[in-house]
């Protein structure tokens, strides 16, 4: 069977970045003894800080002109105007909004970076973001598990959907 | 169901061209990838089985060592992947193909256990992963993943 008539292959593409931040976690919401029990030493006033590593993973059929799933030069155009551009040398905490969550944790930050990200790649090019706050603690987000957070195996899935839209 | 990983570096030179474009577009693209140049490849085969009653062992490591020495460390390591490899004469030897080449050439050879993951490092800071994947085939309009 020749090639062409298998379809692509589809391959995943990981670069590794890395940028400079600063942050404090606090919860505005509670006492300053609980911010202090709960975050231990990451409530520190003045703050503190990390160098992250970011590896983001784009999943796609392989070009035939070009052999790559993405220009490596794009990937790093996006990541450097959407992400490092913003996040190196910076406070998290002047970054992130409510909505994005209560504090700079790495998890609130991994969904900041998933939507910005997402928003500025092809779409659903996007596959995975895997963030080390130290080489110990590290974070990732990934479409499959968004996909399934966003449509839980007990919720009614598209099968069911005519059935939901029919109850009173 | 357990996975297990062998990891094999190999050193090989190559350029990127599609001889269907021009010099100039050759250079656009591909920049100055285009120059002859090499890297230090590290590879991880990631193979997926049980672990066999009798020995414990999804798989002998030594004889996945020697297979995946014989079978790509041979025909990339200190080689010119852009000439000296016969399987990618009308391939670009990006990461991407040489990932799915790697995956074509030992998924068929592997024996009591099956292929899960082929990733292969460039440098330090791109690795492309392949699980045997493809998009559906052109003429299965509908049926492909988004992209």
């Amino acid at each position: 069977m020749p090639p062409e008539a298998r379809g692509a292959p589809l391959a995943e593409v990981t670069r590794a970045y890395q940028f400079s931040a600063a942050h404090r976690m606090h919860n505005p919401a509670f006492s300053a003894a609980e911010n202090a029990r709960l975050y231990g030493r990451c409530n520190h006033p003045t703050g503190h800080g990390h160098t992250y590593r970011l590896a983001v993973t784009v999943r796609g059929p392989i070009s035939p002109d070009t052999g790559w799933v993405l220009r490596a030069e794009e990937l790093d155009a996006l990541v450097g105007q959407h992400v490092l551009a913003r996040f190196d040398r910076a406070n998290l905490d002047q970054l992130i909004r409510p909505a994005d969550g209560v504090t700079s944790t790495t998890e609130v930050l991994a969904g900041v970076l998933w939507r910005l990200l997402d928003g500025a790649l092809p779409a659903g090019l996007l596959w995975r973001l895997r963030i080390e706050e130290t080489p110990n603690n590290f974070f990732e987000v990934n479409r499959p598990l968004l996909q399934r957070a966003a449509d839980p195996p007990d919720r009614p899935g598209p099968a069911a959907g005519t059935q939901k839209a029919s109850r009173p | 169901m357990i996975q297990l990983t062998k990891r094999v570096e190999f050193c090989a030179a190559h350029r990127y061209a599609n001889p269907r474009w021009s010099a100039e577009e050759n250079a656009r693209v591909f920049g100055r990838c285009v120059n002859l140049h090499g890297h230090n490849y590290v590879l991880e085969v990631t193979v997926q089985g049980e672990p066999a009653p009798e020995t414990g062992m999804v798989i002998d490591l030594k004889a996945l060592k020697d297979l995946i020495l014989e079978t790509v460390n041979s025909r990339f390591d200190h080689k010119n992947l852009s000439g000296d490899v016969p399987e990618l004469a009308d391939t670009n030897p990006t990461p991407e193909n040489l990932a799915v080449l790697i995956w074509e050439l030992l998924a068929p050879a592997l024996q009591g256990c099956r292929l899960a993951r082929i990733r292969l490092h460039e440098d330090g800071s791109t690795y492309v992963d392949y699980a045997g994947e493809r998009r559906a085939a052109p003429s299965a309009a509908g049926a492909g993943h988004a992209a």
